[in-house]
């Protein structure tokens, strides 16, 4: 399919679109955390591409940052300092982990990417922190205005979450095609599919999605049934994991990641007030690990899991994620107590190193299931 | 060198901290309320309330001393947690799951628990865990990231607004939760007694600017607790007071904590606890542990007239709470002000915030005050990984650099 292979180009920080973009003088904003309100940068003529890492070992990195750090974080700091991201005009880092807020200074002191803003997203939901946030928010769209000199007015805004939003629904649509049996695209194609939307204007990226709907109907190679699994964890920014797992018979049909459902899964409402909108949208999105309190995501976890009808759930835990950590027994026990379904739990390094021993336990976790189907 | 050792610290955990856990047992059969905190919460709130704090990462420390530690992290390992995650939390939650022969009884149980997101993930993600494994209500402090490094008086409005909104909220609920009162007055008299112990516990850091230094890292890892735990009471300002009183006998005698010192160190975060010896094994190096940034991240001043503004001024510029860079400041600040001559960097294995950016703190030190450092990767509960041959060794070396260092240290010293 060519919407697709055209997809597969697009994760990377020099895509066509980002050169294109670039070619017009309009700039580039780079962001780490699915927390950001791309609408605001977006509504601002500027293109907010967010921030990924790459499976090559981060030795520039290890200079600066030991071991035991999330390695995810570290990954993309080695492709700052490589100067991968030498095109982006600034960054803009969100209050999420604490891996993020300690490597937010080295950037800082060690890249050369010449604006950087942190956004303070609280990570609680009660009314105090909705006007935290709030505030945080015009702060960031006054930084926008100042520092790119453009203009981010209410009419832009409105029509930037409409377009997002159209992205929302379209993305909704791609993971319908998993609902059935076989599921009409992988799941490492959907991982594929989300994260190309992070790094393309969304106006372009919403026509791909049209073609590629229309398209998927006359598709030849249609994937092959296997176990039916869920996938839930932090973040993956690279779709090998689980071209891995599809390779010894299962089937991602569903997932609970920053870089997957959480990512697109709530639209902003189009009737309020743009940046109340937004606020509310970021806010009462489906959670990552660092919010409080995690209840909110296990739900959303659990209805995925009944929705696309899954089999089976992994939890990947990258190594250092602390949040995921502490959450991954906590989702296991609701999954296996309240769900009966099996859970695998695994820890991994961004890197994909030891890959060999998550084969073999992903094997026989698959094995199991299909015994037990 | 025994007689050396300050005699208002001996007996320090009979004495002090084995009593505030009976304490807390006690005061749980009598249906008070118990609440564990995480520190940089408020503790004065609690005092205030009479509500009966218990201190989680206080109970880690002091399985590790009791070289309890280890098999509790494994008990939490068994049940799913990483290796990697933060010792003390290992160590606690493991103690929930496995708990036979656990120093003190056991962590006395909450009847709630209360956080802030100030310091770290862990606190937040620790305490939630445990709220799910006791059934009780976790109060959060979501707190702001001090992403500029803010003094308390530079801080901008709407962080200081947003702490203590949360603040009064939280109050409130407590009230409503606990049924009982948080009088102003009390609250006031909390305030004031906790300032005190502020003031008395850095004139504590003023005497150990002497040289030779009257105490080193072994006393003040333990004498701190009054100002981490119980910062608000009478007990606190009556033992820094003795405290006080000893050191400044000392300091008059010229008599230091160690007979020849040679190298003057300042140690960043926690000790190895599962070996304090290894604070006696570097005084057999003739080196002085003369200040711990441990030490000095929790005093301020506290205005008992405007309560929850100045704790929320003191909690948001909290180092923990704060970039990098201000990590670095105070440890220039304190190489210069305690005539250090080096500068011990431990990182921990389950902590982000101990352990992200030592090269650049590293690098900076180096920079501002021509004083090097030494990164340990240790952790300061799970000695798993705790290769003592080669710590030692790394340290060894590194002191002997530090030599022709001292000299120069002492023509600055003679100047002043
Ligand atoms: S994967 Fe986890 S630790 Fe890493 S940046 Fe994301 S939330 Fe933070
Ligand atoms: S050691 Fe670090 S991670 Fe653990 S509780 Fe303390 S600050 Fe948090």
């Amino acid at each position: 399919m060519e919407s697709l292979k055209l997809i597969r180009t697009l994760i990377s920080a020099n895509n066509k679109f980002i050169s294109e973009w670039k070619r017009l003088k309009r700039p580039v904003l780079g962001y780490t955390c699915s927390y950001t309100p791309e609408e605001i940068i977006s509504a601002g003529e500027i293109l907010p591409i967010r921030i990924l890492g790459s499976l090559e070992p981060p030795k520039l990195a290890d200079v600066h940052v030991s071991t035991n750090v999330c390695s995810f974080a570290k990954s993309c700091f080695n492709n700052a300092l490589k100067g991968e991201y030498s095109s982006l005009d600034g960054y803009v880092f969100s209050h999420s982990c604490d891996n993020q807020k300690k490597i937010y200074d080295l950037w800082r002191r060690y890249t050369t990417i010449p604006k950087a803003y942190f956004i303070n997203t609280p990570h609680s939901t009660n009314e105090n922190s909705r006007r935290f946030f709030r505030d945080e928010l015009e702060k960031f769209r006054e930084w926008l205005m100042k520092s790119f000199k453009v203009e981010i007015s209410e009419e832009n805004l409105r029509s930037t979450i409409r377009t997002f939003n159209e992205n929302r629904r379209l993305l909704r649509q791609v993971y319908d095609l998993r609902k059935g049996n076989p599921p009409l695209v992988l799941g490492s194609e959907a991982l594929e599919i989300v994260l190309s939307s992070m790094m393309t204007p969304k106006e372009e990226h919403n026509k791909l999605l049209q073609v590629l709907l229309e398209e998927i109907d006359t598709r030849e190679d249609v994937p092959k049934e296997g176990v039916r699994l869920l996938v839930s964890g932090s973040i993956m920014d690279n779709s090998e994991l689980l071209r891995l797992i599809e390779s010894v018979g299962g089937s991602v049909v569903a997932d609970d990641l920053c870089t997957g459902s959480r990512y697109f899964w709530d639209l902003v409402n189009e009737e309020e007030e743009p940046m109340t909108a937004i606020t509310e949208r970021y806010l009462h999105k489906i959670p990552s690990s660092f919010m409080y309190s995690s209840e909110e995501r296990f739900r959303h976890t659990r209805e995925m899991a009944k929705l696309f009808d899954v089999e089976g759930v992994l939890i990947f835990s990258l190594k250092f994620c602390d949040v995921h950590s502490f959450d991954a027994p906590l989702l296991a026990e609701e999954l296996r107590e309240e769900d009966g379904l099996p859970v695998l739990c695994l820890e991994w390094d961004h890197s994909l190193s030891g890959t060999a021993q998550l084969r073999t336990r992903i094997e026989a976790f698959i094995e199991m299931l299909e015994e037990q189907i | 060198m025994s007689e050396r050792r300050l005699a208002t610290l001996k007996g320090f955990y009979q004495n002090y901290v084995k009593p505030s856990y009976e304490m807390a047992h006690k005061a749980r059969e009598e249906g008070k309320l118990v609440a564990w905190v995480a520190s940089t919460f408020p503790v004065e709130i609690l005092h205030a309330m009479d509500i009966i704090p218990v201190w989680p990462e206080n109970y880690a420390s002091l399985c590790a001393t009791r070289k309890v530690s280890v098999p509790l992290c494994e008990s939490a390992e068994r049940k799913g947690f990483s290796k990697d995650l933060c010792s003390y939390a290992r160590c606690v939650l493991g103690s929930l799951f496995d708990g036979e022969n656990l120093p003190e009884g056991g962590i006395p149980k909450p009847d709630i628990l209360v956080a802030s997101t100030c310091a770290c993930d862990t606190h937040m993600k620790w305490f939630q865990v445990a709220s799910r494994i006791f059934k009780k209500p976790l109060f959060l402090l979501d707190v702001p990231y001090n992403v500029d490094s803010a003094s308390p008086e530079q801080l901008e409005d709407r962080y200081v607004q947003h702490y203590v909104c949360q603040l009064e909220d939280l109050v409130s609920r407590l009230e409503k939760y606990s049924k009982m009162k948080l009088v102003d007055s009390k609250l006031r008299k909390t305030l004031t007694l906790s300032n005190k112990t502020s003031e008395l516990w850095l004139k504590v850091q003023e005497y150990r600017k002497s040289v030779p230094t009257p105490m080193g890292a072994r006393e003040a890892f333990s004498a701190v607790y009054f100002m981490l735990c119980v910062p608000g009471t009478e007990q606190a300002v009556g033992f820094y007071e003795e405290l006080c009183a000893e050191l400044e006998q000392r300091v008059k005698q010229g008599v230091g904590i160690i007979e020849d010192e040679k190298y003057r160190l300042v140690w960043d975060n926690l000790p190895l606890w599962f070996d304090l010896q290894f604070f006696q094994y570097l005084e057999t190096l003739k080196a002085v542990v003369v200040a711990e940034t441990f030490s000095h991240v929790w005093a301020g001043g506290l205005n008992p007239s405007k309560p929850y503004e100045s704790l929320a001024r003191k909690h948001l510029s909290n180092m923990a709470n704060c970039t990098i860079e201000r990590r670095i400041e105070l440890i220039a600040a304190l190489v210069k002000d305690f005539r250090a001559n080096g500068v011990i960097l431990p990182t921990n294995w389950g902590c982000r915030m101990m352990t992200i950016g030592e090269t650049m703190v590293k690098e900076k030190i180096q920079e501002m005050t021509d004083v090097s450092s030494l990164i340990l990767d240790v952790d300061s509960t799970d000695w798993r990984n705790y290769d003592e041959f080669k710590v030692k060794t790394k340290l060894e070396t590194y002191l002997r650099t530090l030599n022709s260092l001292f000299k120069i240290g002492e023509t600055r010293r003679s100047a002043l």
